[in-house]
């Protein structure tokens, strides 16, 4: 027990007080890895404007499961999935969906930051772009207002068309995300975000998710728990592929139905 | 034996070796550059070949060597590069994918000399093109589209998959992933080995021999009306290039000042291949800079 308060920091980021409607609804997936079961017969909501965070330990699914919410997992040829994602009506894993579609409504933020060898509005206009918006004003207006949402306009707004790839790792994750808002998306996910970043970095991407949920519907993987605590209402614990357990952050780190889950976030395997 | 010794041999053998590959390089090409350039002049550069008298010079071959080589260019690099993504981005692992790049690899280590009898045979003589700039270049590409297409393949390789990942998570399309984020990213790459190729395409003797010819007609260089059987820019017309006459005077050249012309072609000519190799270094360098920022 004095481990798990160790573990532990305040919650007071964790407003949820009443359910929210759920967005994502997640039932019986499973997804394979040619004969690799990856992840098994998982059931789980996913609450609008909140931040939902998957944990686990290392190769127990959590991010293989989140790349399939945006079908990003279609890259990897040995991939298949079975189950129901719903999300508006449809099914996010039927085969034939729109996945370019559905990527502009459901954004995608990686461990790695990966601006584009471009200039920092560039980063940001392509995707703009390609969605047919010509309009230089809107274009320019998008620009600031993305940047300004994840706070790094004031650091950038003079060099704007310098290459992307001269700003630090923390500031590229941040136009990284900003890139994802620019399409205006419901949902964003992010796999890691934080894991190639410094402490600093790391706090200033956290403090901006918090901001970012009042609009936004999230889901984040991390190997932090304490991030989880600090910024997630919802977790959920992944262990061996299979979903062990979720319910409200506080109420899953301070009281867990199943063993397992008390073992991982008193930090005693993973 | 002592580690400290063998690492000690193991260093001075490659040092050995490492210099032996340099100073066989560096005196192959002092030898040529001081024979040969005493004998390049602007009259030399600017005058025609004459077949007989002395002081001729390499006007033509010279313009022949540039005009084959753009015309090759512009026939293999859209057809390479596109092939080169294909098997970088589209081609699913399998049977007809590993076919396919065994007949690059194949057609990348042809023997010149047989690529130019294909060439003879089929585009001189089956589709009657004769021996002209235009079966020249077409020989070429026989050689050179299978490096454009490797050279493109590499250069999408070795772009972090991250790059594509942020694309697509975007919703851009693949075709429009690939056009504006990974083409500009492979771009320097793909650039350095067209001009690396190019060094080699412009040094090509054997395959020409029997497809661009071994004479020029008396060009006209005040006439640029591509259809004139004199004109510089005739692709019907056949074309000795540079190393094409080095080869031709050395061999058969009754002119008194047989030596002095091989040796100055000899030199203008590896002078051009190091030109091309030196911009295909700095190019890359540049622009390789200019994308990943200061």
């Amino acid at each position: 027990m004095i481990q798990m308060e160790k573990n532990i920091v305040s919650f007071t980021n964790n407003t949820v007080t009443k359910e929210l409607p759920i967005q994502i609804n997640v039932e019986n997936v499973n997804i394979f890895y040619g004969d690799n079961h990856a992840v098994k017969d998982v059931n789980l909501p996913i609450h609008e404007k909140s931040i939902t965070a998957l944990i686990g330990p290392s190769g127990c699914g959590k991010s293989t499961f989140l790349r399939t919410v945006n079908r990003m997992n279609d890259l990897i040829p040995s991939a298949r999935c079975e189950g129901t994602i719903s999300y508006k009506d449809v099914n996010i894993l039927n085969p034939k969906l729109d996945v370019v579609q559905l990527r502009k409504e459901i954004g995608m933020v990686f461990q790695q930051p990966n601006p584009f060898p471009k200039s920092i509005s560039e980063n940001i206009q392509l995707p703009l772009r390609f969605a047919g918006v010509r309009n230089k004003k809107t274009l320019k207006d998008a620009t600031e207002d993305c940047l300004k949402q994840v706070g790094l306009w004031d650091e950038v707004k003079d060099r704007l068309d310098r290459s992307a790839t001269s700003l630090s790792g923390g500031q590229q994750q941040r136009l990284c995300i900003a890139r994802a808002l620019a399409l205006k998306p419901d949902v964003i996910l992010l796999d890691e975000p934080t894991s190639a970043l410094d402490p600093v970095s790391s706090s200033k991407i956290e403090e901006l998710l918090l901001e970012l949920k009042n609009s936004y519907t999230i889901i984040i993987v991390t190997h932090n728990m304490q991030q989880a605590a600090r910024i997630a209402d919802y977790t959920a614990f992944f262990y061996q592929g299979e979903l062990i357990e979720f319910g409200q952050t506080r109420t899953l780190f301070t009281n867990p139905e199943k063993q397992s889950t008390s073992d991982y976030i008193s930090g005693r395997f993973g | 034996m002592n580690s400290k010794i063998t690492n000690r041999i193991a260093l001075s053998v490659i040092i050995v070796c490492a210099a032996a590959m340099a100073a066989i390089l560096i005196s192959m090409l002092g030898y040529i550059l001081v024979r040969g350039v005493s004998s390049i002049s602007w009259h030399f550069l600017t005058t025609s070949a004459s077949p007989f008298l002395a002081g001729g010079g390499i006007k033509d071959q010279l313009w022949n060597s540039f005009y084959v080589l753009i015309i090759t260019m512009i026939l293999t690099v859209p057809i390479g590069v596109c092939g080169g993504i294909y098997l970088a981005e589209y081609a699913k692992p399998g049977r007809l994918t590993s076919f396919i790049r065994t007949c690059v690899e194949v057609l990348a280590s042809l023997p010149s000399i047989v690529v130019g009898m294909f060439g003879m045979l089929v585009f001189v003589n089956y589709f009657g093109f004769k021996y002209s700039v235009f079966s020249g270049a077409l020989a070429l590409t026989v050689f050179n589209l299978p490096v454009i297409v490797r050279v493109t393949e590499d250069g999408f390789n070795a772009l972090s998959l991250h790059q594509k990942e942020g694309g697509l998570a975007l919703g851009l399309t693949h075709w429009h992933t690939i056009k504006t984020i990974l083409l500009p990213a492979a771009f320097p790459s793909i650039l350095t080995g067209v001009i690396l190729s190019a060094g080699r395409v412009f040094g090509e003797s054997a395959a020409l021999l029997f497809t661009a010819g071994l004479s020029t007609p008396d060009l006209d260089f005040g006439n640029w009306n591509p259809s004139a059987p004199n004109s510089p820019l005739n692709l019907f017309r056949s074309a000795e290039t540079l190393s094409v006459h080095i080869w031709s005077v050395n061999t058969g050249g009754i002119m008194p000042d047989v030596q002095t012309i091989a040796n100055g072609s000899a030199a203008v000519l590896v002078i051009f291949v190091l030109l091309f190799n030196l911009c295909a270094r700095m190019l890359g360098k540049v622009i390789n800079q200019k994308f990943s920022g200061k």
